[in-house]
């Protein structure tokens, strides 16, 4: 039955093999895209199937909740609408303002994107990754550096889409830089992900740039990813070593990065041309019930 | 007597996908770390058990799927894993004959290897800095190889899988 090869040099010669094939495929990783995407479309099964116990848990989490649980929940959830529509209607009127100002200017009118609800699915068992994996995808007309949000702030960039799944890179991956913008002062800086859940580092800042503790931090929309304005994370500490060439800032991104369930992905406006057109009618109607107020088509004057 | 095989690789089959989805299945952020190495695990008892079998190709196209899954870069695991199961191959005969006890201890070192494995690889292609955590894995494997042996010998056993 046990055939012959088992013994002697084949073991060895099999250990070669495989180290060689996985030297391979780490020399030539960034062309292998197209293979990783469409193995990642068979397994994303898997990752379904993986993802029931954890829905299971919410759904009978949301089963057993008593009626007192969602009354008190209803009527939190009630006074927080009220605050936000009241704050929406000072919104309006300030985005007419904007609107006007700017077509005086002459520059171009920044329109709000199109938005999907999506729920992560996995999360990265990688203590050298942050990444998260949503349950939508390229049928969805999600795209490689797309920019996801959550109701805080930004969330990170979609690095890998398959046919029903999506990877989000967060923003606090090692590999992730951001550009941002101090919204006090618009000075520019990039954020770099630390391998922290709960922090971001600002780097190559000079010592007598005008930071303090406590600003706020903005997407500035320079490297083209990103849409401007998207607030990402909150100045922490500040320390100007005299010993170091630049000062080091960290920063605490603003997003539930730990503990984030539901995100937003963000269409620029100028891609939602490239969708299909059965995606539109999807996205309206995800979007419509209470996400955001529908404010595309004011035109570009 | 080959309709008899094709059975066996069904049930080594369906074992290693539901490792695959234990190693995939989202935690809690606290759990996250100590989650054990199911798939590797599931490999290594396979290959303890049947080297003439499974061995170290498949732990190669398992550690590519699983590259896959985490999203990291293509390789790492396919390495990792195939050097794990090189030496699980090579000393199966007598990893067999331990006691539950040192059996797992051999497979928490193991399992120290494979992420040391991955964590250098990682090193040289992405720079990533080291992290003690990587290792915690290996804790909560040597209690979940009792379990995981016990069932995959009745499974076997059951099964025949030859």
């Amino acid at each position: 039955m046990k055939p012959i090869f088992v013994r002697g040099i084949s073991q060895q010669f099999r250990l070669t093999l495989a180290i060689f094939l996985s030297v391979v495929l780490l020399i030539a990783n960034d062309r292998l895209d197209p293979i990783r995407q469409s193995i990642s479309s068979v397994l994303s099964p898997l990752q379904y199937l993986a993802n029931v116990p954890g829905l299971l848990l919410d759904w009978s989490a949301d089963s057993i909740a008593t009626r007192n649980m969602l009354a008190q929940q209803n009527k939190e959830l009630l006074r927080q609408q009220l605050m936000m529509s009241e704050r929406l209607q000072r919104f309006e009127h300030l985005r007419q303002e904007n609107v006007r100002l700017r077509a005086l200017l002459g520059s171009p009118v920044h329109m709000d994107a199109r938005k999907v609800v999506a729920e992560v699915m996995e999360v990265a068992s990688d203590p050298f990754r942050h990444y998260v994996v949503l349950n939508h995808g390229a049928r969805t007309g999600v795209f490689v550096g797309q920019s996801v949000v959550d109701a805080q702030g930004v969330v990170g960039q979609v690095v890998e889409v398959s046919e029903l799944t999506s990877r989000v890179l967060l923003v606090t991956d090692p590999t992730h830089g951001i550009p941002v913008r101090i919204t006090r002062n618009d000075v520019r800086a990039m954020a770099q992900g630390t391998g922290d859940i709960d922090e971001i580092e600002l780097r190559h800042v000079a010592k007598s740039t005008d930071i303090v503790v406590g600003d706020l931090l903005v997407t500035s929309g320079l490297g083209q990813r990103f849409p401007e304005g998207y607030p990402v994370a909150r100045v922490m500490k500040i320390s100007r070593d005299a010993g170091q060439s630049y000062s080091v800032i960290s920063a605490q991104p603003l997003a539930a990065l730990d503990r984030i369930r539901y995100v937003l992905l963000i269409w620029p406006d100028d891609n939602l041309d490239d969708l299909p057109s059965s995606i539109h009618s999807e996205i309206s109607t995800i979007d419509n019930p209470s996400v955001e107020p529908e404010t595309q088509d004011e035109g570009s004057q | 007597m080959s309709a008899h095989i094709a059975n066996g690789r069904f049930v080594v089959l369906v074992t290693i996908f539901i490792g695959m989805m234990f190693q995939i299945m989202p935690l809690p952020k606290i759990v996250e770390a100590w989650r054990p190495d199911w798939l590797l695990m599931v490999m290594i008892y396979w290959a303890m058990a049947l080297p003439h079998r499974y061995s170290i190709l498949t732990a190669w196209i398992l550690g590519v799927l699983l590259d896959v899954l985490l999203g990291a870069t293509l390789g790492i695991r396919s390495l990792a894993f195939s050097i794990v199961i090189y030496v699980i191959v090579m000393q199966s005969q007598r990893l067999r004959n331990f006691t539950r006890w040192q059996q797992s201890i051999l497979v928490a070192i193991f399992i120290c290897l494979y992420h040391f494995i991955i964590y250098w690889v990682e090193f040289v292609v992405n720079g990533v800095a080291f992290d003690w955590a990587m290792f915690l894995p290996a804790i909560s494997s040597i209690f979940m190889w009792w379990w995981v042996f016990w069932v995959l010998r009745n499974i076997r056993r059951s099964y025949k899988v030859r």
